[in-house]
């Protein structure tokens, strides 16, 4: 835990953060509303006390209630990983900014976190569909996305016990496997 | 009844439709500003198929190139036929269960894939690991990493026409996979990783081989890349070819060894380190020209300093025991972990959110190789087509982990 980081966050952000730095390990959290990801992530990237310049990860996460997308940074000036969390997306209309100004290679990433999960990052050039086919209905990721039999079309398709039935077409009303306490 | 019969190929007024159409066709309407782009083509400009049945491309990977004579235009990388949606079986397995979803990822370094999960649920169990277990860890890890450079040194040559390296790359990884098999009981996917340790401890059949294979594996190394070193054919069509500098490496998100090939001394062993590699010494390897030939002679570095931690693991090796211990239900409390390693491609990381149940409530799976074929649209173009093969083995892709 890089107490430091978590005192030039807190000074450099302040009320752009919504909720506590949290750290654990060597992680430190912060979570931010989906308007403020491109200048957090900018002041992030660019100022040098931060220098946050390797994206390992972007992901979107379904909490069950909300949709969130998540960025894991590294920075030489820190041994923690940064985890930046886009929070409170709203799970009909997910949409957030995309940082494909900052990283070109998060273009790929952002088409998977809306093929997954629908989430819509406004400003990048190529978002469609990546892993799932052009014409695939639903996002599987998902909470309210059940596993569908592979053979659920078919003559003979039931539905396998760890599945509970359902297609990606009716998974519009919110019906979360379990009850939500995490994210 | 008469069946209708077939039309003769010698009949003169025979018309045979064109459908115009056809695969290239993008599932209409364009969905995106991009994709419309790509598409429309100007004059003299033509659509190739490469893929996905293609044995240069690493697996069922289609690019569309849009060609301009015999020079790359443009292109557009098609991927997901392997797509299994391991992310949602996790969450429906347990957390053990898991692991070994994440096993035929990257076939060819599997253990690499079930590293970090296992890291990021020690994390949200706050489980120690004994050390022992960890220097088993890196010592199989270390294995296989050069297993699976030693085939990408063979598939390297042998998409620039050098038949002989990949016979003697699977030679060398054959005695590595006989080896790991000996010491995990399974030959490409080990699921030997748990959580709170490893499954078996060291076994004699293991070090015998290990020990053995110890004493020439640098004269084989040497053996092999003096085969390509200094061959003709490969360094004229690999130098100065898809050059990446730095900069853009930062930019388009790239890690392992190809942002080591474009000069950036950045190793998450060291950079941010896991495990007991802060105990041993080892070197990290760079280049400063970042084409294909720079990244393939990354990797011959990168096999030699593999062999030196092999050679510290073997000595420093504690005795002890290799699991924690741990019930055989793993509920861990509500929370958020992450946990990334070095693998033979890049960074592998693992984000896990638990609900406090024994099932991952989120499992994310990054993969190096997703980010970097990303990179085929920015270095391809102005390219000739031989030479797309010279670039996308460089970059080493395993389409397992890139569809996942």
């Amino acid at each position: 835990m890089d107490r430091a980081l978590k005192a030039r966050l807190e000074r450099r952000f302040g009320d752009r953060l919504a909720g506590p730095v949290r750290q654990r390990h060597d992680e430190t959290e912060i979570r931010i509303g989906a308007g403020d990801v491109p200048e957090v992530l900018r002041a992030l990237h660019d100022e040098p006390e931060l220098g946050f310049t390797l994206l390992c990860d972007l992901c979107g996460v379904d909490t069950g209630t909300v949709m969130q997308a998540v960025y894991h940074l590294w920075s030489e000036t820190t041994p923690d990983w940064l985890r930046v969390i886009a929070d409170g997306l709203p799970r009909e209309k997910p949409r957030v900014p995309s940082v494909t100004f900052l990283w070109k290679g998060a273009e790929w990433l952002e088409r998977e976190a809306y093929d997954m999960f629908g989430i819509v990052f406004e400003g990048n050039r190529d978002l469609r569909r990546i892993l799932m086919p052009d014409d695939y209905v639903g996002h599987p990721l998902r909470k309210d996305f059940h596993l569908p039999d592979d053979a659920s079309r078919s003559p003979g398709g039931g539905v396998r016990p760890m599945e509970s039935p359902g297609r990606p077409a009716d998974a519009a009303e919110t019906t979360v496997r379990r009850r939500a306490t995490a994210g | 009844m008469t069946t209708p019969t077939r039309p003769s190929l010698d009949d003169p007024n025979l018309t045979i439709p064109v459908d115009r159409a056809g695969i290239f066709e993008p599932i209409p309407p364009a969905r995106t500003e991009r994709q419309q782009e790509f598409y429309a083509l100007r004059d003299g400009e033509m659509l190739l198929n490469l893929g996905p049945q293609h044995p240069a491309t690493h697996g069922v990977l289609r690019i569309v190139l849009k060609l301009n004579g015999e020079q790359v235009v443009d292109l557009d990388p098609v991927i997901g036929y392997l797509h299994r949606g391991v992310e949602k079986l996790c969450e429906n397995a347990d957390y053990h269960q898991a692991i070994c979803y994440t096993d035929p990822l990257e076939y060819i370094a599997s253990l690499f894939c079930e590293w970090s999960p296992v890291i990021a649920f020690e994390k949200l169990l706050d489980v120690q690991v004994p050390r022992r277990a960890e220097y088993i860890r890196v010592l199989a890890g270390e294995l296989n990493r050069i297993a699976s450079h030693a085939l990408y040194i063979g598939f390297f040559a042998l998409d620039l026409g050098g038949i002989t390296p990949i016979l003697w790359s699977f030679l060398e990884r054959d005695e590595i996979v006989e080896m790991l098999t000996a010491l995990t009981g399974a030959q490409l996917l080990f699921n030997y990783f748990r959580i709170g340790g490893v499954n078996g401890d060291l076994n004699h059949d293991f070090m015998s081989r290990l020990g053995d294979w110890m004493s020439r594996a640098g004269r084989q190394v040497e053996a092999g890349t003096a085969l390509l070193n200094e061959n003709e054919i490969l360094v004229r069509r690999a130098r100065g070819i898809g050059i990446l500098d730095h900069e853009t490496a930062f930019r388009m998100a790239v890690s392992g060894p190809n942002l080591r090939a474009s000069g950036v001394p950045l190793d998450l062993r060291r950079a941010h380190p896991y495990s007991v590699y802060p105990e041993l010494d080892f070197d990290i390897p760079t280049r400063s020209e970042g084409d294909c030939l720079a990244r393939y002679l990354l990797r011959v570095d990168e096999i030699k300093q593999s062999l030196r931690i092999i050679d510290q693991c073997l000595h420093q090796m504690p005795d002890g025991p290799v699991m924690a211990r741990l019930p055989r239900l793993v509920r861990p409390r509500p929370g958020r972990a992450y946990a990334a390693i070095e693998g033979p491609r890049g960074l592998y990381a693992t984000y896990a959110i638990s609900d406090g149940t024994d099932q991952p409530f989120r499992m994310r799976i990054h993969d190096p190789s997703f980010v970097h074929l990303q990179l085929l649209g920015l270095l391809m173009p102005g390219n000739l087509v031989a030479d797309t093969m010279a670039i996308n083995a460089s970059l080493d892709p395993v389409m397992g982990g890139v569809d996942r």
